[in-house]
């Protein structure tokens, strides 16, 4: 039931994540960060399974975080991705698998250009401009492929992106109460209040 | 197969070779990307396309891109097509019991010493050959591919009539399919060079 | 897990079953893997064996391959899942060579028939193998079948595959011990293009082997009576038809121009000539 969707524009990637926490019929949390930092300028919202999710993003937030340590410096966003994918397929032909959909945006320092991609649980990746997941999407992408621009400034996009919350809420059955929103960019990652 | 969607055809022509795909990612009947390349470029005159499951085209690009460098490596050649044609075959017949969820289509040019013959070829999910000396074609539009490929495709076509050839087969077929479609890529190569073009194709 | 290292333990690899099984409960099918279905057969004549096979490949109701080759290995027929066929032969026949040369015998048809039927009862009709193999060795000339689970048969003529009971028909009506090699040929070339015409599963051009003591003779095509006809017109695109969005070309000769840096002060630009460095 959760929701979370990303944007990229000029310069920065925004990921907005549902923070409902939901079992069977009942909310049981409303303030859950389903939004990882991986690093300085990398950031990682997840879904799926409850279980997995939180296990999942654990794991990878470590091993990234030790790849920096070892190296001195932080995977580039395309490496990380291609990384956690790796990942991700493994885990699917492991005896229990990790249900877990996967948004994941960065920052590259050497190219100055954000990336986005998108992930699902069986390994399936692709660098987007956009990119939503869970029962949102299927009102987001529609209003992004509108109003989606490239060189949109922050405070463009982030326009946008109550757009789409608000599509959501409207229109979704099932509420998704509040959004955790973080950006990143060349100044890090910073948590955006809506 | 039917689960990301995606479709690829390959011709030959005269001393020259060409494969073309459609650009479409699903997730079932949700498009998820309109510019998912399924063709990759093994060496410079032979391409490699896989259509099926997205992750596993994905893994198995990598696979090969890692087994290629290994052969040349090892040999201190560049692999020949029909080589690499086995080289796919096998790693698929590997796999017999547990098969990754792709269809191949190789196709290419040998090496300038044995003339710069076109070579293409498909395989199923486990790695059954098909030479053909026309065409070959894969991925959930390949029945309608199939019948226009039939009706389209003449012997010794030039590079830039085997690209029309080719474009509009592939264009018109995925127009009929509801999992393929969203643009296209179609490379063309040739003894001295390779075109890549970008189709237009219907948004829907 | 999906390691680095290609040089691993030979025989099947199951690492992608318990995905496949996971996906198949997801609702994401195992996809179909081409099968001939297929007419082959073969027959003693007085000299040796003549073996003979039709050439389409099908995948679902589709025809994949309009001229495939069915005798995979001059002394083999394969009906079945395709891919099964062509490398259990292969696998088998490279077995045998490295047996013959080891033995420092020439290979006997026994020989090969009981290396492909202890590997297809192995696998349990896991396999989808249904073979025909026939052979001329110091012991004379031998036919068998060989089904998927691993049970053969000797007969003086056989038929396997979806088109075995139309070639069947024609082998009960016209064979007789003794033959002549051109009768033999006929006589298969009857059945396979009954197997052509009255099976669906089988189709397009008659391929036909003739095995003698002396030597093998590999008669491809040898009758093709589902010519295509020639295209009345042309179907040809006027150029530019085809719209495109963008166009990349990666040329692979290149004009090298040598600038040198020790040697005289001046330095020198030639323009070599057009040099092929793909």
């Amino acid at each position: 039931m959760e929701c979370q969707f990303g944007l990229s524009g000029n310069g920065y990637v925004l990921l907005a994540a549902s923070t409902t926490a939901v079992r069977s019929i009942v909310k049981m949390k409303h303030d859950q960060d389903n939004i990882k930092v991986l690093g300085p300028q990398l950031i990682m919202s997840y879904s799926g399974e409850p279980g997995d999710t939180i296990q999942f993003a654990e794991y990878i937030e470590r091993n990234i975080r030790l790849y920096q340590i070892r190296n001195f410096h932080a995977l580039r966003p395309s490496s990380a991705a291609s990384w956690l994918r790796r990942q991700l397929a493994d885990s699917l032909r492991s005896r229990n698998p990790y249900a877990v959909n996967i948004l994941l945006g960065g920052y590259d320092n050497a190219t100055s250009k954000p990336h986005l991609y998108w992930m699902d649980y069986l390994g399936t990746l692709t660098n987007q401009p956009y990119a939503a997941q869970g029962y949102g999407s299927y009102f987001v992408l529609s209003l992004l492929d509108r109003y989606h621009n490239p060189e949109a400034s922050l405070e463009e996009g982030l326009e946008t992106l109550r757009r789409c919350i608000d599509e959501v809420e409207k229109r979704l059955v099932v509420s998704q109460g509040k959004y955790i929103v973080k950006v990143v960019d060349k100044d890090g990652v910073r948590v955006i209040e809506l | 197969m039917q689960y990301n969607g995606g479709s690829i055809v390959a011709m030959v022509g005269k001393n020259c070779v060409a494969i073309a795909s459609d650009l479409r990612l699903g997730n079932q009947a949700l498009t998820i990307a309109t510019d998912f390349e399924k063709v990759f470029p093994i060496t410079d005159r032979i391409y490699l396309g896989m259509a099926g499951l997205a992750t596993d085209v994905l893994t198995l690009r990598e696979r090969f891109r890692f087994r290629v460098n290994m052969y040349s490596i090892k040999e201190e050649r560049e692999i020949e097509p029909k080589t690499l044609a086995q080289l796919v075959s096998s790693t698929l017949y590997e796999r017999r019991f547990g098969p990754y969820f792709i269809e191949p289509i190789i196709a290419g040019l040998t090496d300038s010493s044995k003339g710069s013959q076109p070579f293409i070829a498909s395989a199923d999910l486990i790695g059954c050959l098909n030479f053909a000396k026309d065409f070959v074609v894969v991925g959930t539009a390949e029945d309608k591919l199939l019948g226009v490929a039939e009706g389209l495709w003449e012997p010794d076509l030039e590079p830039e009539d085997l690209f029309e050839t080719i474009s509009q087969t592939l264009l018109n077929a995925v127009d009929r399919d509801a999992f393929s479609g969203w643009g296209a890529v179609v490379h063309v190569i040739t003894p001295d060079k390779v075109i890549t073009r970008t189709l237009k194709g219907r948004m829907d | 897990m999906d390691s680095s290292n290609i040089y691993k333990k030979s025989g099947f690899d199951f690492s992608n079953q318990i995905r496949n099984n996971f996906l198949a409960a997801k609702g994401v099918p195992v996809p179909k893997a081409t099968s001939t279905g297929t007419t082959i057969v073969g027959c003693l004549f007085k000299d040796g064996i003549v073996l003979g096979a039709d050439t389409r490949a099908t995948a679902g109701e589709i025809i994949a391959d309009k001229n495939c080759e069915k005798v995979v290995n001059p002394s083999c027929c394969g009906a079945g899942t395709a891919a099964d066929t062509e490398f259990t032969t292969a696998l088998i026949s490279s077995n045998l060579e490295l047996h013959s040369l080891s033995t420092g015998r020439k290979p006997r048809v026994v020989t090969a028939m009981t290396m492909l039927k202890q590997m297809l009862f192995q696998y349990q009709g896991h396999i989808g193998a249904a073979l025909v193999l026939g052979g001329v060795d110091v012991t004379g000339p031998h036919l068998f079948t060989i089904h998927p689970h691993g049970s053969t048969d000797k007969l003086p003529y056989v038929t396997m595959g979806s088109g075995s009971l139309a070639a069947m028909a024609v082998f009960e009506a016209g064979w007789k011990a003794g033959m002549e090699r051109q009768e033999a040929i006929d006589l298969v070339s009857a059945a396979i293009s009954a197997g052509i015409f009255n099976d669906l599963g089988s189709g397009s051009n008659v391929d036909v082997c003739v095995i003698t003591k002396e030597r093998t003779d590999m008669l491809r095509n040898y009758i093709k009576p589902n010519e295509r006809v020639t295209k009345e017109r042309h179907y040809k695109f006027t150029r530019g038809t085809t719209a495109y969005q963008s166009e990349n070309i990666r040329k692979y000769i290149v004009d090298e121009s040598i600038t040198y840096l020790t040697g005289s002060a001046t330095t020198a630009t030639t323009a070599e000539e057009a040099m092929d460095v793909s």
